[in-house]
């Protein structure tokens, strides 16, 4: 967050140098197509109830984006006390479990056979950190007024701790991705704040209702996600060589599984 | 080790040897402009007998050194701009002869640009690789918002590569930013930039000369891999007072120089400072009239001759960056440099320079926040003591030396306050020493064949006192030690071989070949592609080795219609070794286990470059194209197998053209064309987490669109007084305002948001600039 923050608020101050100067337009690149790869994304939660996975396919970066289902797979998933799920495609690729619900400190697998190749990965159930308060915070900038969502939460000084945060506005998704630990904050009374770029989103204004969704994930997980928060980062002279996040799982297939807490709640903008 | 140096230094006392045969006279002074007492440095002094005719050239502080068999000559000083100085010595005893040459009014008509002081210097010299800015064309050539820079002119040379757009940021035949030890007054200068790259941190109006070694390092230079620019300020004129100055569209600058005691010592002081912000205090907006935005720096020097044996030189550099936003963030960041030296004439062959340098780079961030407020600081300070003697024999100069560097790195110092989300944080300093002690012999074997010879060895220990880690394959800890003040925790010895030599065919055209090592042992860890100010410093340690460079060239050379035109060709093939890449997801700052955040590999880098100038007449200015490839190779990055270097461009083409239309207009222009950045597109996309995310195959397989552009200036000199000199210069960047890429991006279509589009930012369309400068 302390470096997010950095690169923000510098390119805000610089940009003033810039902005009469800069411009920006859509282009044609010519780029390289690759065969269609397995994505799976697997979720489960602390929240008694359905828990979903679901794999689809890469597509062509021309195509549209539309993810062609997995079909047929076999998707089970046990825990480190000999329990074990075996999930059922409800819908093309998506693959639930009606009731389940994942325990604090437990460790979890995940294992798929789709397309004739088996997928492993494991996520270890964090213990719960609870958020306690949603505010907005109001940055007046070149004659703008920035309205962004902060959370407030404390974290637990006596472990490590790895959140995600997702944040839609009017039920709509902000196309950003928020990650971060406690490296630096461990132990305080943390104000996270979920800065995005209204180049790619509709800016907050009064009305709009907030919701996050706040998620305590493990080690793997987090690396996952604050990867691929880095690529989507652009200071100036441009950011982190994207690649493809690190997944835990095997077998070279995209995506991730993340057993983690979730928790959401909801605020109107003024 | 120690063995193969006793060997070499045997090997040259043997050479020697032959020099001391014949009673032998030396002449011996310094070299100096008339009307303002500057040394100047590369001076040519040739001798000419009835027997024999030799020269050399005058060192970096004008200091020559002469010595023939009794006879009668005709010694001739000549340099580039000025009138040549020409006097029938009779050498029968050790002369002392100090030389005064005043500028050339014919030459001054017209423009000249030369790599080199001496007319044939780039023919005869067996040094290869270096490039020499002529201060005085720098002020003809079109540059950003009309401030004139040193890095952005270089940039302009074979196999020099821009950071990217108005980016003071530069890339040394395949080498990284951080590979370029960039020197002011022998101090080390860790941030070149103002204003996030946008400008460098020199000042054209006090630098004297400008040397960039892009190959074939001479010994008394290392440190880093890739090229050494060596800047000098100027001393200051000690004849008279004077005062010049330039008020620009964003920044202004004032110089006063003068006596001290006439003839005997001089000062310099020079400062600039930007006023963007207070155009912005201007605005009527009130979140921008408080915004923070400026830069400004101070540059001073004086010397004082005691005797004709000793002088001493005293000079410094600050400078510091300001941005900010009022209760929201703050954030400065600058280099402080002083340099104390004492050059001492022990006799009339023998010159000594002694120098204790301090170099410190800062920056500091502050988050401010209520419920996140933060000050992070970070800093690298260096110590170093220089002592290099140069030997001047008949046939040989032979220069040796030590260094000693004691370096610290504060990496990052978080301090909080109330109820902040940060917890303060002092991640542990670093101590490091670097040793160095070097030898080297430039030989006039034959009239035809040249060779600058030597070595350099250097040390790096990494110093305690601190707590020391090394990482397993999951960036965890693996061990943990920890080490008292002052104990040497890793030592790294290198032997660094350096290998030049020329044959001129003629007088009119050369071959030059030349290797070198070069090792590395401070680094910098950043993720952005050109640097930030708050990059993080690390030494080399038991985790980081030493950065190695080997590098092989050679040339032709050609000089032709009475040096006025100079044309080279140079290939060279270089292989890197322990370079740094980073981690998925790495922290770099304010982690006090970075050095698990890195992977280490390998690079090589290969080019040809091209170089046609022409030197003299109305028209003057040069072409210079260089085709190239950069690669690194890392385990688990690119299935551990070659890839290009953000900074590869496979072809760079500069034209710079300057026209000398009249005594008071001069119009100069420049073209830019290069290959676009190796980067990453992708090659597919999926869905994770609500979001378009896109699929790599291969690393910086890609090319940006390529990058043109037309730059173009006008000076007008005013009518001249004899106290007051004033002109006029009216520049155009991107006079053809061209939309040049600056980065790219994928992004869902707003409109459209089951398709996705590509879009390129571009920084700077036309830009119009105008300064007046100033003197009397």
């Amino acid at each position: 967050m302390l470096k997010y923050k950095y690169i923000l608020y510098s390119v805000f101050s610089i940009g003033t140098l810039l902005s009469f100067a800069s411009c920006e337009k859509v282009i044609d690149v010519k780029l390289n197509t690759s065969a269609s790869q397995v994505v799976i994304e697997g979720a489960i939660t602390d929240q008694a109830g359905q828990q979903t996975i679901t794999i689809s396919e890469s597509v062509p970066y021309t195509s549209s984006n539309e993810y062609p289902p997995v079909t047929g797979a076999q998707v089970l998933v046990t825990d480190d006390n000999n329990h074990s799920w075996t999930f059922t495609e409800t819908k093309p690729g998506t693959y639930t479990f009606a009731s389940l619900k994942a325990e604090a400190g437990h460790k979890y697998t995940m294992k798929v056979v789709a397309r004739n190749t088996t997928y492993s990965a494991t996520s270890t159930m964090p213990s719960l950190v609870k958020m306690d308060s949603l505010s907005i915070k109001i940055i007046t900038f070149g004659g703008d007024d920035i309205k962004t969502v902060e959370t407030h939460f404390k974290d637990p000084a006596d472990q490590v701790n790895q959140y995600r945060w997702v944040l839609k506005v009017n039920g709509v998704q902000i196309k950003t991705v928020y990650a971060d630990n406690d490296r630096l904050t461990n132990g305080n009374e943390v104000t996270n704040t979920l800065f995005y770029d209204d180049d790619d989103n509709e800016k907050l204004k009064t009305g709009d209702v907030a919701e996050v969704e706040m998620q305590c994930i493990d080690k793997g997980v987090f690396t996952y996600w604050f990867t691929l928060s880095q690529q989507t980062q652009n200071g100036p002279g441009g950011g982190v060589t994207p690649g493809n996040p690190p997944s835990n799982i095997d077998n070279g297939a995209l995506g991730y599984f993340s057993v983690h807490t979730t928790e959401k709640k909801l605020i109107t903008i003024n | 080790m120690i063995k193969t140096l006793y060997t070499c230094l045997f090997v040259f006392f043997c050479l020697f040897s032959s020099a001391f045969a014949q009673q032998k006279f030396t002449i011996s002074g310094t070299v100096r402009d008339a009307a303002t007492g500057e040394t100047l440095i590369g001076a040519t002094i040739k001798i000419q007998g009835a027997a024999r005719s030799f020269g050399t050239s005058s060192n970096a502080y004008g200091f020559y050194s002469l010595s023939g068999t009794s006879a009668e000559y005709n010694l001739v000083v000549s340099y580039t701009g000025y009138q040549p100085f020409t006097k029938k010595i009779s050498l029968t005893a050790a002369t002392k002869l100090n030389i005064e040459l005043g500028t050339d009014k014919a030459a001054l008509q017209e423009v000249v640009i030369t790599s080199s002081s001496r007319k044939n210097e780039n023919i005869s010299s067996p040094q290869m690789g270096l490039d020499k800015l002529d201060m005085k064309s720098l002020d003809n050539l079109p540059v950003l918002f009309g401030e004139k820079d040193v890095l952005k002119t270089i940039q302009l040379l074979p196999g020099v590569k821009s950071g990217g757009e108005g980016n003071t940021g530069f890339f040394v035949r395949g080498g990284a930013a951080d590979q370029n030890l960039i020197l002011l007054d022998e101090a080390t200068v860790y941030n070149s930039s103002h204003l996030l790259g946008f400008f460098s941190t020199f000042n054209g109006d006090a630098i004297k000369d400008v040397s960039l070694y892009k190959g074939g390092m001479p010994a008394q230079y290392g440190g880093r891999l890739s090229s050494v620019l060596d800047v000098k300020m100027q001393d200051g004129n000690n004849k008279e007072f004077g005062v010049e100055g330039g008020i620009g569209l964003i920044a202004s600058r004032i110089k006063v120089e003068g006596p001290i005691v006439k003839d005997r010592g001089s000062f310099m002081i020079s400062a600039r400072r930007t006023y963007i912000d207070l155009l912005l205090k201007a605005s009527s907006d009130s979140s921008l009239n408080s915004n923070t935005l400026n830069f400004y720096d101070i540059n001073a020097k004086a010397n004082y001759k005691f005797d004709d044996k000793n002088t001493l030189f005293v000079s410094g550099y600050f400078g510091q960056d300001n941005i900010g936003i009022k209760d929201l963030f703050a954030n400065d960041w600058g280099n402080t440099t002083a340099t104390v030296r004492l050059n001492h004439v022990f006799n009339d062959k023998l010159f000594s320079n002694t120098s204790f340098i301090f170099n410190k780079y800062h920056y500091a961030i502050e988050l401010l926040d209520a419920d996140n407020n933060a000050r992070v600081t970070s800093l690298i300070r260096d110590f170093n003591l220089k002592e290099d003697l140069q030997y001047y024999s008949n046939k040989h100069v032979i220069r040796f030396g030590v260094q000693a560097t004691h370096h610290r790195i504060a990496p990052s110092d978080i301090t909080t306050s109330g109820n902040s989300s940060f917890n303060p944080l002092a991640v542990e300093n670093r101590y490091g020493l670097e040793l160095a002690g070097y030898l080297s012999d430039e030989w006039k074997l034959t009239d035809k064949l040249n060779i600058l010879y030597g070595v350099r060895l250097s040390s790096f220990s990494l110093l305690g006192p601190g707590t020391f880690n090394t990482y397993d394959s999951e960036a965890e800890v693996a061990s943990s030690s920890t080490s008292g003040s002052g104990k040497f925790v890793k030592t790294y010895i290198y032997p660094e071989p350096r290998f030049s030599a020329s044959y001129s065919l003629n007088e009119e055209n050369a071959v030059k070949a030349s290797y070198n090592r070069n090792t590395q042992n401070i680094h910098i860890l950043t993720n952005a592609n050109t640097g930030s100010p708050t990059d993080q410093y690390v030494m080399s340690s038991n985790n980081i080795k030493p950065e190695l460079a080997d590098q092989v060239a050679v040339g032709y050379f050609r000089n032709s219609k009475d040096n006025s035109f100079e044309i080279s060709g140079e290939i060279y093939y270089k292989w890197l070794q322990n370079q740094i890449d980073y981690r998925d997801g790495a922290e770099l700052t304010a982690n006090a286990n970075v050095e698990s955040e890195l992977l280490y590999g390998t690079g090589r880098a290969y080019g040809l470059e091209l170089y046609a100038k022409k030197t003299k007449g109305k028209l003057t200015g040069w072409i210079s194209y260089t085709l190239s490839k950069t690669e690194r190779k890392f385990d688990g990055i690119n299935h551990g197998s070659y890839f290009p270097a953000r900074q590869d461009r496979t072809h760079d083409l500069s034209l710079v053209g300057i026209y000398n239309f009249s005594p008071r207009w001069t119009f100069s222009a420049n073209y830019i064309y290069s290959t676009g950045n190796a980067v990453t597109y992708p090659a597919g996309k999926y869905n994770v987490g609500g979001l378009t995310t896109y699929y790599y195959t291969d690393r910086n397989a890609n090319r940006m669109p390529y990058t043109a552009r037309l730059d173009v200036s006008a000076t007008l000199k005013a009518k001249e007084t004899k106290k007051y000199q004033s002109s006029w210069s009216f520049g155009l960047y991107n006079a053809l305002n061209r939309k040049n890429p600056y980065s790219i991006q994928f992004r869902d279509k707003k409109n459209d948001p089951t398709q996705t589009e590509a879009v390129q930012t571009s920084l700077f369309g036309i830009i119009p600039s105008v300064t007046y400068n100033f003197k009397f």
